[in-house]
């Protein structure tokens, strides 16, 4: 009995230790999708345009309007993201801009802007296109992506 | 059996704890993406600043009136280091006067290089080696109308489990033959460091 009980708590120990070994301080790469657009050109509806590649942000976060209109010849975009989450959202958003033809510009020079969004905030954020060749925009907010350590 | 089972156990608990030593490795990172390796002023704060101060100027109604037939011509004074750390403001007004170069709206003079354009023209003028008639001339620089300038201040506090730090910084542009101010704007960053739990 003595011995069965050691064999079976020896392989346990085996088991878990080979397990816990093998996922031992593995970095785990942070989730970085999140809900965005495609380009959007002035006056088109953004709810046609929108996407939303991580459900479980979606849950918490939405994209509740985008507005754009001219100024001083530059395209001004207004980006509404509302929280349906009680807690504070640690959130990153980007701006990207195309010229009439489609083609993007000031590629790769457009940085993500940290934004903390309270529990239940609806919160805009401005967007200036860079010249005034910019015909057309897209976006992408995501969470702010962190290197967890799995045990 | 039970030696066997203790020291089985020793030795994948010491193999698990030895498994979790640091490894270096080098990898290419995303520079647009945002920094936190501490609180200090860093390249997101750089890129903010530089980002909404240049948007707010390009949206202001005053300069949508001095750009409206023109490209004013501008300089950029130095922006002053007001902050306890050691920060590249040159690169803030770098960044900004790109930014505005590129929207099309300003041109600009580089202060920076004048004694190396004096070098370039007095070469041509006076070394004997360039035809006078394709030498550029003397005298012929336009002046600076307007002239961008700011400061970067910040106020540090530090307890024991938290620390936080305050940006502010401000930009004013010149009219520099009124010496009126036609425009300034102020941005805020604030960072906090503190202690996080762990939660499995």
């Amino acid at each position: 009995m003595n011995t069965t009980i050691s064999k079976r708590s020896f392989l346990l120990i085996a088991a878990l230790s080979t397990t816990l070994f093998i996922s031992a301080c593995k970095n785990v790469p942070p989730v970085t999708s999140g809900t965005g657009t495609d380009q959007i050109a002035p006056g088109q509806k953004f709810s046609k345009h929108l996407q939303v590649h991580n459900p479980e942000l979606a849950t918490k976060l939405h994209i509740s309007d985008i507005r754009s209109r001219t100024n001083n010849d530059l395209l001004e975009v207004n980006l509404s993201l509302t929280s349906t989450y009680k807690k504070t959202l640690k959130l990153q958003y980007q701006f990207t801009w195309f010229d009439k033809d489609g083609f993007v510009l000031e590629a790769g020079k457009s940085p993500w802007q940290p934004l903390s969004l309270h529990g239940m905030q609806t919160a805009t954020v401005p967007g200036l296109a860079p010249t005034n060749q910019v015909a057309s925009f897209s976006l992408y907010v995501r969470e702010v992506p962190e290197e967890f350590f799995k045990f | 059996m039970k030696k066997l089972v203790m020291i089985t156990s020793v030795v994948l608990t010491l193999t698990l704890v030895a498994g979790c030593t640091n490894k270096s490795a080098v990898r290419y990172g995303d520079a647009n993406a945002v920094e936190t390796t501490d609180i200090s002023f860093g390249s997101t704060d750089l890129q903010k600043v530089a980002g909404e101060m240049t948007d707010s100027l390009l949206l202001s109604p005053v300069v949508g009136t001095l750009t409206a037939n023109t490209r004013p011509i501008m300089f950029v004074e130095s922006i002053k280091n007001k902050t306890s750390e050691h920060i590249d403001t040159e690169s803030i007004t770098d960044s900004i006067s790109t930014k505005l170069l590129r929207s099309g709206k300003f041109r600009f003079v580089d202060m920076g290089r004048v004694e190396a354009a004096r070098k370039q023209l007095d070469f041509q003028q006076n070394s004997g080696m360039v035809d006078q008639n394709k030498a550029m001339q003397f005298g012929k620089q336009v002046g600076a109308q307007y002239m961008l300038y700011g400061n970067l201040a910040s106020i540090v506090k530090t307890n024991q489990d938290q620390s936080d730090v305050y940006y502010k910084f401000t930009l004013r542009l010149m009219d520099l033959e009124s010496g009126l101010v036609e425009w300034a704007d102020e941005t805020e960053i604030r960072k906090t460091k503190g202690k996080e739990f762990v939660s499995w």
